[in-house]
């Protein structure tokens, strides 16, 4: 197990020294997320209290700028084909997922503070009044969506569509996470109580362990051969 | 370990050298689909040998390399690592170092960070001293702190040339590594893998190029369609033949 913590953080250094030196995938989903912020600023109606659909947009924002970072993960390890000299060294493949997933973790959380502060400015959302309840569902839903995510980027990077392919294989299989996840932020952003969304919590945590542990099983059939 | 099988439709090695076997391969086969790379091929490595494996393009000799470095399974047949017959290709793995001509690098990355990466992936303990000794054999040390995309093809060929010795693998296995170096480059390529030849390191070397091939070769392959086609210790090779024996075995194609 140390073995595994001690590759799979080796693996994620890489990737975040990468980005914090090349801030591509960051800047795309950040950029992605303001612009959604302001289309939706525009496109609203002004009568409509903004609260009763934080949740909506907050989760829309939150999966794209999501699924834009998650289309680069695997494409820096194409080129000079760094996958495969990685796969040539005794790095266990699970080690090296979770090493993948942790990066994109830590990206994707990086985006999704950013998101909250600015859809807060946009729409006087006071998101701070329900904060450790939406910062537990927020988490669990980035390990869902994160812990999917990085496998499946990895099938897209393997194929001739590419990033393209990411959100029409994705998407379907998170449903469950986005359902669980969004309702329960929308009801607490309403005020609602942690305990009335704790079926919703117990459920993500239960797609969480599930995803994780398939995806790692999983992943040494999809980057090999 | 078995003793060194007889190969099937192909000319038998004149003499052996005495040194312990490290792979045996019988009746390998590797396919793609309905296409085959590999065809039930048979033969040993022993420790200390260098072997260049020519071929045409196509001939499965990229997919023979990547067998041996574990990295593709086969399809049929059989091929056992010495001390690891047991399946760990973990272990394998530490005993093996690939250089192709893609450095397997990360552009984004400096010299220094793409070899500490590694050294980290192979659990070695004194990394930074194994980092610096490296930098300092490929002439690296002075660009150790920029970044691997503002290096020329030659300079980038040298840092992958660090990164597959970084954990002092016992087999290297070379994929066309001259491609695309300027002479100067070739030449510290070559004077490297000279190093290398130290008769304890088994090196596979594969290149279209006759004559950087049969240079520091102690054993000469030709694999065509799949198959070895040719297999001689490289003291029993006429130079001044071989090019006519390779268009003989190949179908005409040089």
């Amino acid at each position: 197990m140390t073995e595994f913590l001690r590759q799979s953080l080796v693996i994620a250094g890489k990737d975040l020294t990468i980005e914090a030196r090349s801030k591509e995938r960051l800047i795309s989903m950040l950029t992605f997320a303001v612009l959604v912020g302001v289309v939706f600023t525009f496109s609203l109606d002004a009568t409509v209290p903004s609260r009763s659909i934080a949740g909506a947009m907050l989760w829309v924002s939150i999966l794209f700028a999501g699924m834009l970072g998650l289309g680069r993960s695997f494409t820096l390890e194409k080129e000079q084909d760094a996958l495969v000299g990685v796969l040539l060294t005794p790095v266990g493949r699970g080690a090296f997922y979770f090493g993948k997933f942790l990066a994109n973790l830590a990206l994707v959380t990086g985006t999704t503070l950013l998101i909250f502060f600015v859809y807060g400015l946009f729409f006087q959302l006071n998101l701070w009044a329900a904060w450790t309840g939406l910062a537990l569902v927020t988490a669990l839903y980035l390990i869902g969506f994160m812990a999917l995510g990085t496998l499946f980027s990895a099938v897209a990077a393997s194929t001739r569509l590419g990033d393209s392919l990411l959100p029409i294989i994705l998407l379907p299989l998170l449903i469950p996470v986005i359902f669980f996840g969004a309702t329960a932020a929308q009801r607490l952003i309403l005020g609602r109580p942690l305990e009335e969304v704790a079926g919703s919590i117990r459920m993500l945590g239960a797609f969480d362990l599930l995803f994780l542990f398939a995806c790692t099983i999983v992943f040494g059939k999809v980057v090999e051969e | 370990m078995r003793s060194a099988p007889r190969l099937i439709g192909v000319e038998p090695a004149l003499e052996s050298p005495p040194s312990e076997v490290l792979v045996e391969a019988r009746a390998l086969e590797k396919w793609f689909g309905p296409h085959p790379a590999v065809r039930r091929i048979d033969f040993t490595l022993r420790s200390g040998e260098f072997l260049t494996l020519f071929g045409p393009n196509g001939a499965g000799k990229t997919t023979l390399l990547r067998l041996l470095a574990g990295s593709l399974r086969p399809t049929r047949g059989e091929l056992r690592f010495a001390t690891t017959a047991g399946g760990d290709e973990h272990a394998w793995r530490r005993r093996i170092g690939v250089l192709s001509h893609q450095t397997y690098l990360y552009g984004e990355l400096t010299a220094e960070e793409n070899l500490r990466f590694y050294a980290r992936l192979y659990g070695l303990a004194d990394v930074r001293s194994r980092v610096e000794e490296l930098l300092n054999q490929v002439g690296l040390i002075d660009r150790a702190g920029e970044l691997v995309r503002t290096f020329s093809r030659g300079m980038q060929q040298r840092l992958a040339l660090a990164r597959t010795l970084i954990h002092e693998p016992e087999m290297v296995l070379l994929d066309e590594p001259y491609t695309g170096l300027d002479p100067h480059a070739s030449r510290m390529l070559r004077g490297v893998l000279e190093h290398l030849r130290d008769g304890r390191r088994t090196i596979v070397l594969v290149t279209h190029n006759l004559t950087q091939g049969l240079e520091l070769a102690d054993r000469v392959v030709i694999q065509a369609a799949g198959r070895w086609v040719f297999d001689r210790p490289r003291a029993a090779i006429d130079v001044a033949r071989f090019e006519q024996q390779y268009s003989e075995r190949v179908g005409g194609e040089v």
